[in-house]
This record gives C-alpha cells, sequence and structure tokens, in this order.
C-alpha cells in the first residue's frame, strides 16, 4: 500500500493581501504525498515551506487548485469542514512545541483524543510516552522539560490519534543538533513501523538527505 | 481528561485575575441575595408583626394613622386618645367577632441604667389591657415558667400596682416575678411626675413582636396612673369576615363618631411596605449596577484570557478541536467564573444575614423585632442560578469570538 496517495495537490495557490500588495505565499504548487514515505520540504525562509504544510495539514484551505486529502476535495472547504478532515488523519508538530503549559505531558499527548471525543485510556498513552521515549515523564510538566523532551510530547500529542500522514514544520529547528537527530530518528521509526506518511519542513540539507523525497519551493513554486 | 478539567486549569493560570473577577461576582451574588433577602424577610416581618397583634382592624383618635400602626409595632410618643364611650358603643357592631380596649402610655422608668447607660430606653412602653378580652385577642401568650418565674400570673383585673413584663423587657430590666418596677409617670394636666411600684407577677415568654418590649398593666390602673379615666389608644378588632367590603361597610358605620378613625391593618401594612420601597429600589439600583460590573467583569476577563491564548486554541484547533468545543470550553470557562463567584458570593450573604439585618434595622429604623433579611434556599439557588445564566451570557461573545479564530493566524499571532 506505499504508493497509496494520501494527499494530493494540483496548482496550489495562496495568495493573500498585505495592504496593497497581493503576496503569492504558493504559486502553482503540485504534489503528492503516499502512504510510508516521508517527504522533505526544502527552501530558503519565505518560499512557502510552511504555506505548503499548513495547506496540506487543512489547517488553511487554497486559494486556488485542487487539494485532495484522505480521498476528500479540501479546496473551497470552510474552516469549520477542515476540521473534519483533520480529525484522525492527520498529525501536527510545530517547531515552537506549542504544548499547553498547565497540562501534564501525559495530559497533552491525550488532549487530540478530547477533540476525537474518545476516551484517553491509560494504557495507549502509555503506549504512546513509550514510543517517544517518555515513558518516566507522564506527570511532569512542559516546563520541566528540555526541548527535546517537549517536541518528543509534541510527536507524542500527534501520534495519539494513530494519523496517516504527520506534518512537522521545521520540527528541529529550536533544538541542537545531536537532540534534531534524535527526534528525526523518531519520525523515521514511526513512518517504518507504523507506516505514516511524513512531510516536515527543514533548513538542515543532512536531515533531508534522509528522507524518500525533498521538494525545494523557491517563491512560493517548486524549483526541484 | 475532561473539558472542565482543561477550563478549569486554564482558570487557575492567572490565579489573581480570576480571583479578582469571582470576587467581584461573589460581591454582586452577595448584594443581591442580600435585597432578595430583605425584600422577603421585611415583607414577612410586617405581616408577622401585624399578625401579631391579633386584630384586623384598630379604632383610634383621628390623625396619623400608620404612625399610630407603627407606634403598635415599635413603641413611639405623641399618643392621641379616643373616649372610651367608643368602645361601649363599636362592641355592639354584629360583624364584630371580638373587640378589646387598649390604653398606651410612655412612662420614665426609675433607675433604668442597670449597666450605668443612659438611652432612649430610659422610657417604657405600658400597656393598660382589659385581660379577658386581651388575652382571647392573642391566645398565645404564655407565662414564663423556670427559676425566678414559675408561679407567675396574669395580672388581677382590679390590680393597680401588678404587671406582666413582656420577655424582652424583663430580660432588660432583669426583672423576675416577685420583682419590684419603679417608674414615673406624669399624669395629664399636671407637670411633676409620679412614682409607681408596680409588682411583676409574671413574665411572658417570647413572641418575636413588640409585646416582648412592652409592661402590660389593667386597662384601669394604667388610665388612672396616667391621669386619663375613661380614655383609650386604640380599639383592637377582629371581625367576622374580613375582607375589603366588610371593611368599608364597617368603616362606613363608625366613621360617624367624632374624632374617631378606622384603619384596617392591611392598610398599615401596605404603608409599611411601600415606606421601604424606596430604599430597596435604591439598594436594587446598586445590586443591578454590582451585577452589570461583574458582567463586565467576567466578559472582560474572559476576553483578555482568549486574547492571551490565541495560539494555544489556534494549536487546540490545529489538533483537531472544533468551532464549538472552543466555544464549549471558553464558555466553560466563563460558567466556572461565575459559579466561583456565585457560590461563595452566596454563602457571604447568608453568612452576613444578621449582619445585614442588623444594618437595615439601625439605617431604616423599621418597627418589627422578626428578621428583616430571610435568606431561603430557594434564594441561594436562584442567585446562583442567575449567576450562571448571566456568566453563561457574558460568555457567548468572548467564546463565539475564540471559536471563529482560524488556526493558521491564531498560531502565527501567538508566536
Amino acid at each position: 500500500m506505499a504508493n497509496d496517495i494520501l494527499i494530493s495537490g494540483r496548482n496550489l495557490r495562496r495568495h493573500y493581501r498585505r495592504g496593497s500588495e497581493t503576496v503569492k505565499a504558493l504559486d502553482g504548487v503540485d504534489v503528492d504525498v503516499r502512504a510510508g514515505e516521508s517527504v522533505c520540504v526544502l527552501g530558503p525562509s519565505g518560499s512557502g515551506k510552511t504555506t505548503l504544510v499548513n495547506l496540506l495539514s487543512a489547517l488553511d484551505a487554497p486559494t486556488a487548485g485542487e487539494l485532495t486529502i484522505g480521498g476528500r476535495r479540501v479546496d473551497g472547504l470552510s474552516e469549520r469542514e477542515l476540521v473534519g478532515v483533520r480529525r484522525g488523519l492527520l498529525g501536527y508538530v510545530f517547531q515552537q512545541f506549542h504544548l499547553i503549559p498547565t497540562l501534564t505531558v501525559a495530559e497533552n499527548v491525550a488532549l487530540p483524543l478530547l477533540f476525537l471525543g474518545r476516551k484517553a485510556e491509560p494504557a495507549e498513552i502509555a503506549r504512546v510516552l513509550a514510543a517517544v521515549g517518555l515513558a518516566d515523564r507522564a506527570g511532569h510538566l512542559p516546563k520541566e522539560l528540555s526541548g527535546g523532551q517537549m517536541q518528543r510530547v509534541a510527536i507524542g500529542r500527534a501520534l495519539a490519534v494513530r494519523p496517516r500522514v504527520l506534518i512537522a514544520d521545521e520540527p528541529t529547528g529550536n533544538l541542537d543538533s545531536h537532540t534534531g537527530e534524535a527526534i528525526f530518528d523518531l519520525f523515521q521509526k514511526t513512518v517504518r513501523e507504523d507506516g505514516v506518511a511524513l512531510v516536515l519542513t527543514t533548513h538542515n540539507l543532512a536531515l533531508a538527505a534522509r528522507c524518500d523525497r525533498t521538494l525545494t519551493l523557491a517563491d512560493g513554486r517548486i524549483v526541484a | 481528561m475532561t473539558y472542565s478539567a482543561l477550563a478549569w486549569k486554564n482558570l487557575v493560570r492567572r490565579p489573581v485575575r480570576t480571583a479578582l473577577t469571582a470576587g467581584g461576582v461573589a460581591l454582586a451574588v452577595a448584594v443581591a441575595v442580600s435585597l432578595g433577602g430583605f425584600n422577603l424577610g421585611y415583607r414577612q416581618a410586617i405581616a408577622g408583626s401585624i399578625e401579631q397583634l391579633g386584630f384586623q382592624v384598630m379604632v383610634m383618635a383621628k390623625g396619623c394613622p400608620y404612625e399610630a400602626a407603627t407606634m403598635m409595632l415599635k413603641g413611639g410618643t405623641g399618643l392621641l386618645y379616643l373616649p372610651e364611650e367608643a368602645h361601649a358603643q363599636i362592641r355592639t357592631d354584629p360583624d364584630i367577632e371580638a373587640i378589646t380596649p387598649i390604653f398606651i402610655g410612655i412612662a420614665e422608668k426609675q433607675n433604668y441604667s442597670l449597666d450605668g447607660s443612659p438611652a432612649a430606653s430610659a422610657f417604657t412602653i405600658l400597656s393598660g389591657v382589659d385581660l379577658d378580652s386581651f388575652r382571647a385577642m392573642k391566645p398565645w401568650l404564655k407565662l414564663k415558667t423556670g427559676a425566678g418565674y414559675d408561679g407567675g400570673r396574669w395580672f388581677a383585673p382590679d390590680s393597680t400596682n401588678e404587671v406582666v413584663m413582656g420577655y424582652e423587657a424583663a430580660e432588660y430590666e432583669q426583672r423576675k416575678v416577685g420583682d419590684v418596677f419603679y417608674v414615673s409617670v406624669v399624669p395629664n394636666g399636671k407637670v411633676d411626675p409620679e412614682l409607681h411600684a408596680f409588682t411583676v407577677v409574671g413574665v411572658l415568654e417570647r413572641t418575636g413582636a413588640q409585646d416582648d418590649g412592652t409592661v402590660f398593666l389593667p386597662l384601669r390602673a394604667a388610665q388612672t396612673a396616667f391621669g386619663r379615666e375613661n380614655e383609650l389608644t386604640i380599639i383592637g378588632i377582629k371581625l367576622k369576615e374580613f375582607n375589603g367590603i366588610r371593611m368599608r361597610e364597617f368603616e362606613g358605620r363608625w366613621l360617624k363618631i367624632p374624632e374617631v378613625q378606622v384603619v384596617s391593618l392591611e392598610q398599615v401594612k401596605g404603608a409599611l411596605v411601600s415606606l421601604v420601597g424606596t430604599a430597596q429600589t435604591m439598594v436594587a439600583a446598586v445590586a443591578v449596577i454590582a451585577v452589570l460590573v461583574a458582567v463586565i467583569g467576567v466578559v472582560n476577563s474572559v476576553l483578555t484570557s482568549v486574547h492571551e491564548r490565541t495560539g494555544e486554541i489556534g494549536v487546540l484547533k490545529a489538533v483537531g478541536a472544533g468551532r464549538g468545543q472552543i466555544f464549549r470550553l471558553v464558555w466553560l470557562e466563563t460558567l466556572l467564573t461565575s459559579l466561583a463567584g456565585a457560590v461563595p458570593g452566596s454563602l457571604l450573604a447568608a453568612g452576613g444575614a444578621r449582619l445585614t439585618d442588623a444594618a437595615l434595622r439601625h439605617l431604616l429604623n423599621i418597627g418589627v423585632t422578626q428578621p428583616l433579611v430571610r435568606i431561603t434556599p430557594g434564594l441561594l439557588g436562584a442567585a446562583i442560578l442567575g449567576a450562571v445564566v448571566l456568566g453563561l451570557l457574558a460568555g457567548i461573545w468572548p467564546a463565539g469570538r475564540a471559536a471563529g479564530l482560524r488556526p493558521v493566524e491564531a498560531i502565527r499571532s501567538g508566536e
């Protein structure tokens, strides 16, 4: 099933107004993401990497173009409808971790299950925490963790719903190189063991080289 | 993890702000509950005090009927008198079930200052009553028993030096059965006071009405002491059938007596209730303002919280929260804030009811002895429910704003 296309974008455009100027953050991008593959999006700052992953994760809708996620056309959907697309299918990891500071590690991981209306079974949360190497940190608050540990929590949160696509926007950008490597290892393990598709953006060429494919963006277009 | 737990954790993140907001709600609820308790208590107290008078209609000398009625309830001076023959005439009325003549006089107590403090209580109300008809009108009056009170009895109808003291009058004067109670009276038409030594032959059980502070003696003895033989202060009447029509008919029959007026205690009750109407309206206005300020406080607090957590709300949406779920979460925060204020506010009002009662009694000088502030479970429930409803209304705007945030913009603005 490795060739199953989970995300398909054709001629994706994302334009927006900044004062009197129209900014073409993404300008005619074609992209496919298959189950079990890792796709790295490279490019300089402002090239449209984050805009692309926002579209692929249904956090934003394209201005034009066709976008299909999990077999469902999402271009033109409202935010209310996009929520339904995201739930259970996509897991998102941020560069800044974005953990809820008042919740423990286990609670942060269980949070998406609350919105799915699913009970957070302790055994399931323990499994996720063990998978991200935080079995002994379940009751800790984010402020008690290192950057690498916080990113592991964020990955655990994304994995808790057993997503088919894991999308990470510069997940190692705030980590030292050693920790970044460890986090990337975790991503690869997830892709390999769970058959999850991975889309990530990074400036780190060494990490990009370890992905199945790379897309290089410049000025909102794929250049390589 | 539940929505309530998540909402609570969000609230305790800013404990001072949450406490201040809840404190505002608590204050508003306390004011509202106290006002509601006052409305409830005052009406009941007036009704209860009038009920304890034992009669529905008073016949008295022309003057301000409400002043006379208030005097009956709380004591006072400036008494007017009517001729005793009015009693003989009116008692023949076929609609009357019971009638009792009363003579009220104000006497100065001698050696009153047992604790050395001069006070307004240097005067006492002496109430001359016709024993049989008075007791028939107030069958609940009972003589106190126990050490110092055993052997108590009502005074002999023809005695001149026996009194029965109300519960509080006896307590205040520290008199028991067999003690002597000294008062001085200035008889009508004379200048110098005359000293009277009355023997206390009985002390009444507490009634919760003005009778507690009254000293009773035979009607004739009171009239004689005050030099007003053949005069009465009021005639208390209980009609066989009491309603507006009967009352008007009765009034029409007896207004023919010169210098006499007929007053229904229902009218007096209405007048006494309306007396504090203005004060109640003002307090209600304060309560409404307090509630409005509290609602604005809640809106402001939750809006600020939503603003501070814009990025976080975006993250919640990114991990799967829908519009309705974010709305629910923020709404719950508002609800919890309201409850965190409403419950202590209600308890504060309930706990402080006696203090509020004392303050109102001091400020308004209301002539009732029963509690002025009655805080019932129903009132507390209504206050908490009201706070919850207002809290939910207050939460609509901030919750709607949070729910309407687009995840990408929200996350970006939080970074």
